[in-house]
C-alpha cells in the first residue's frame, strides 16, 4: 500500500508540476464558474417569472364570478413546473420540455413556453453549462494530462529503470491510475464544492439535496475513474506518447461525441415518435367513437343514459336526484382522460424502448450511463418532466371531477343556469407539486450505475493484465 | 552470485546470444568486451527478465530470473548506458522515488549521504534533473544502486560519453563496492577501464564468448591484441 501511495504521489507531483493540468484545470474551472453564473441568472429569472405566474393564475382562479362550474373548467388554470436548484449544475431536456401546462376541460395539454422556442437559431451552437465542463471537457483534461503517462516511460528510459527495481507490475497500475485520478478529484471536489457553496446559497435553498449533490459527484468520479482506466489502457499498450494521444482522442470523440448522436438517430429510425399531428389525430379519432360530455345524443351518451335510469329504477332522466348533464360531463371527462392516458401511455413504451437502446448503447459508451445519472440526479431527464405531466394531470382530473360534480349535486337536469358559489373556486387547492424521491430515482436508474461499475471493473481489470506483461 | 548458464536467445531464427555461460561471484567484476551486437546488452536483458531465454538460464542468488522476476530484481542494481530519470523531479526525489520502488525506507539525511557517496556535488541534489549532465544522471543511478544495497551490479556502457575524470570516479566507486562483496557484471568498449577496473575480462563475438580471463594474466598491450585478433 506504501509502495502505491508512493508510486501515486510522484506521478501526481510530476502531473501538478507539469503546466498542462495547471492551466487545463484553471480554464474548466473558470467555465464551469462562468456557466454556473450565467445558469443562475436564466434560474433565477425563470423563478421570478414562475413565482409570479403563478400567483397571478391563482388569483385569476379564485377570483372568478360566480358561474357555470363547467365555465370555470374551460377557463382554466395553470401547472408550473418548479425548478431545482441541481438543474443549474445539468441542464439536461428542459430546455427543450416547456414550464407550464394548461389544465383545461376536455383536453390533455403538451408542455408549453419551451427555452430552445425563444431563442434564435444560434442556440444552436449551445449553451455553456455546467454539464458540458463536466462531461466532455473533463475527460478530455484527463486525456491531456495522462496520454503518455506510461509511453513518456517508455520513451525516455525510465521505463528500464523502474522495472530493474522489482516492484509488482500490479502496484504499479494502481499506483499510476491513482497519479491520474487524484488530480481529477482534486479538481472535482472543488468544482463541487463551489457548486455546493453556490446552490447553497440560493435564496430558494429549499430544494436543494446535498445527498443528491453527493451521488452526483460519485457518478462523475466514477465516470472519470472509467476514463483514466482507458486512457492508462492506451498509454501501456502502444510505444508511441503521439499514438497513444491520437487513439485516445479517437476514443473521446466517439464514446462522447459520436455514440450519442448515432444511437438518437438510429432510436429515430427504430421507434419513431408520432408526429404532433398525427397523435393529435388518432386521439379524435378515439374520441369520436367515444362519449362526449357536451352531446347527449351521441350513442355512448344514450347507452349511459340507459344504465343510469335501469340503476336508479326511474323513468328519465328530470327524475334523477342529480344533474345528469354534470354527470355526463364527469364522465365524458373521464373517458376523454382514458383516452389521452392511453395514447401517452403509447408515448411512453415508444420513449421506454428508446431509452433500452441508449442502455444497450452505454456497453459502447460510458458517456451516456453518466449522462443519464447525471441528469436524474439533476430532475432534468424526461423521466421527470414525465412525472411532472402525470402529476399535472391526475390534479387536472380532480380538479374537473371537482367542477363537474358540484354542477351535477346542485342543479336539475336542463338547469344550465346554474351558477356556483366563487366558494368553489377556493376550495379547490392549488396544484403543488412533489418530484418522485431520490430513492425512486435511484432505483430507476440502477441499470446505468450497474453498466458504470461493470466499465469501471473490466477496463481496471485489462489495465492490470496489460500492466503484467509491460516490457520496456 | 550471478551465473549464465547456457544463454542462448534466437530471434526469427537468428542467434543473438549462443550457449553462454560464466560466474560472478560477490567481489568480482566481470567485465564483457565486444562489438556492438555481439550480445552484450541482450546478456544483460537477460538477467532484467527484460526478455526470456530461447535456452539456457539467468541465474541471481538462487533464484532463476525467468521464473522469479521480482525477487532476482530485489537483488540488484541496473545502469543503463543512458541513465535516464524524471526530469520534472530532482535528484534527492528521483532517488527518494526509486529507493521505494525498492522496498527501502531511508530519510532524505540517508539518501542525502549516498548522493554525496555516489560523488555528485551537494548544490545539484535539490535541483530538477532536467538541468543534469548525463555523469550526473549516472551519479544518481551509483547512489540508488547503494541505497538499495544491491548485491548484484548490472552495468551496460555506464561510461561511455562520460569525461575521464567522471569516467575515472566511477571506476573507483565500483571498485568500493566490490571490496564490498558486490558482484559486478559490465558491458564496456573501453578495454583500459575493464583491465584496471575488472577482475574478469569476457569477450564476445557474434554472440558467443569465444574468451573468458582474468586481469591479471594479462597486460593492457597483450589484452589488445587479443580483442583485435578475436574481431578481424
Amino acid at each position: 500500500m506504501n509502495m502505491i501511495l508512493k508510486i501515486a504521489a510522484k506521478e501526481m507531483k510530476e502531473v501538478l508540476r507539469d503546466g498542462r493540468f495547471r492551466v487545463l484545470s484553471a480554464l474548466c474551472l473558470v467555465l464551469l464558474v462562468v456557466a454556473a453564473f450565467s445558469g443562475k441568472r436564466y434560474y433565477d429569472f425563470v423563478n421570478a417569472q414562475h413565482k409570479e405566474a403563478a400567483e397571478k393564475e391563482r388569483l385569476n382562479w379564485t377570483s372568478q364570478e360566480a358561474k357555470n362550474p363547467h365555465s370555470a373548467a374551460h377557463y382554466g388554470t395553470y401547472a408550473f413546473k418548479p425548478k431545482y436548484p441541481m438543474s443549474l449544475l445539468d441542464q439536461g431536456v428542459d430546455k427543450y420540455t416547456g414550464v407550464s401546462i394548461y389544465l383545461e376541460a376536455h383536453v390533455r395539454n403538451e408542455a408549453q413556453f419551451i427555452a430552445a422556442q425563444d431563442q434564435t437559431g444560434l442556440s444552436r451552437f449551445g449553451d455553456l453549462t455546467p454539464d458540458f465542463v463536466l462531461l466532455f471537457l473533463v475527460p478530455l483534461l484527463i486525456i491531456l494530462v495522462g496520454f503518455n503517462a506510461i509511453t513518456r516511460e517508455r520513451e525516455s528510459g525510465t521505463l528500464r529503470l523502474l522495472q530493474s527495481m522489482g516492484v509488482s507490475p500490479e502496484r504499479l497500475a494502481v499506483g499510476k491510475w491513482l497519479g491520474i485520478m487524484m488530480p481529477v478529484i482534486l479538481l472535482t471536489t472543488i468544482s463541487f464544492f463551489l457548486a455546493a457553496l453556490f446552490l447553497g446559497n440560493l435564496s430558494d435553498f429549499g430544494e436543494l439535496s446535498w445527498s443528491a449533490l453527493l451521488i452526483l459527484f460519485g457518478v462523475y468520479v466514477l465516470y472519470y475513474a472509467i476514463f483514466s482506466n482507458i486512457v492508462l489502457l492506451v498509454s501501456a499498450w502502444v510505444n508511441k506518447s503521439s499514438i497513444a494521444f491520437v487513439i485516445l482522442l479517437a476514443v473521446w470523440m466517439v464514446a462522447c461525441l459520436g455514440m450519442p448522436k448515432v444511437v438518437t438517430n438510429l432510436a429515430d429510425q427504430l421507434y419513431p415518435y408520432p408526429t404532433q399531428q398525427e397523435f393529435m389525430e388518432a386521439v379524435n379519432e378515439d374520441k369520436k367513437k367515444g362519449l362526449d360530455g357536451h352531446d347527449p345524443w351521441n350513442d355512448a351518451a344514450r347507452k349511459l343514459e340507459q344504465e343510469v335510469l335501469a340503476e336508479y329504477g326511474v323513468d328519465s332522466v328530470q327524475q334523477l336526484p342529480f344533474n345528469f348533464d354534470g354527470y355526463l360531463m364527469q364522465k365524458g371527462e373521464e373517458h376523454e382522460a382514458e383516452i389521452f392516458f392511453k395514447h401517452y401511455e403509447h408515448l411512453k413504451e415508444i420513449y421506454e424502448k428508446q431509452s433500452r437502446l441508449y442502455r444497450n448503447a452505454a456497453a459502447l459508451s460510458p458517456f451516456l450511463p453518466a449522462r443519464f445519472l447525471s441528469m436524474a440526479m439533476c430532475r432534468t431527464d424526461y423521466h421527470s418532466h414525465w412525472h411532472f405531466s402525470n402529476e399535472a394531470e391526475k390534479y387536472r382530473l380532480e380538479m374537473m371531477n371537482a367542477l363537474n360534480m358540484d354542477f351535477a349535486d346542485n342543479s336539475r337536469y336542463g338547469d344550465w343556469s346554474y351558477k356556483s358559489d366563487p366558494e368553489l373556486w377556493n376550495k379547490i387547492q392549488p396544484f403543488d407539486y412533489t418530484p418522485p424521491t431520490y430513492a425512486s430515482v435511484l432505483s430507476a436508474n440502477t441499470g446505468n450505475f450497474v453498466v458504470l461499475v461493470v466499465w469501471l471493473a473490466v477496463s481496471f481489470g485489462f489495465v492490470v493484465i496489460r500492466c503484467t506483461t509491460l516490457k520496456p | 552470485m550471478l551465473q549464465a548458464k547456457n544463454l542462448t536467445k534466437v530471434y526469427n531464427g537468428h542467434p543473438a546470444l549462443a550457449n553462454v555461460s560464466f560466474t560472478v561471484n560477490p567481489g568480482e567484476i566481470f567485465c564483457l568486451l565486444g562489438a556492438n551486437g555481439a550480445g552484450k546488452t541482450t546478456t544483460i536483458n537477460l538477467f532484467l527478465n527484460f526478455i526470456e531465454p530461447s535456452d539456457g538460464e539467468a541465474v541471481i542468488g538462487e533464484w532463476n530470473v525467468a521464473e522469479a522476476p521480482l525477487e532476482t530484481k530485489k537483488l540488484l542494481a541496473y545502469i543503463p548506458e543512458n541513465l535516464m530519470l524524471y526530469p520534472n523531479l530532482t535528484g534527492l526525489e528521483n532517488l527518494d522515488y526509486f529507493s521505494n520502488l525498492a522496498g527501502k525506507k531511508h530519510t532524505n539525511k540517508e539518501l542525502e549521504a549516498y548522493l554525496a557517496e555516489a560523488g555528485l556535488q551537494p548544490d545539484a541534489v535539490h535541483k530538477r534533473v532536467s538541468n543534469y549532465s548525463k555523469g550526473m544522471r549516472q551519479k544518481v543511478g551509483i547512489a540508488i544502486a547503494l541505497a538499495k544495497q544491491a548485491k548484484v551490479l548490472l552495468l551496460d556502457e555506464p561510461t561511455s560519453g562520460l569525461d575521464p575524470k567522471a569516467s575515472n570516479e566511477f571506476a573507483t566507486l565500483l571498485k568500493k563496492l566490490s571490496t564490498q562483496g558486490v558482484a559486478t557484471l559490465m558491458a564496456t568498449h573501453d578495454l583500459f577501464r575493464a583491465k584496471e577496473t575488472g577482475t574478469h575480462i569476457g569477450i564476445m563475438k557474434e554472440g558467443k564468448l569465444v574468451e573468458t580471463l582474468t586481469t591479471e594474466q594479462i597486460n593492457h598491450a597483450d589484452l589488445e591484441k587479443l580483442y583485435l585478433q578475436h574481431m578481424n
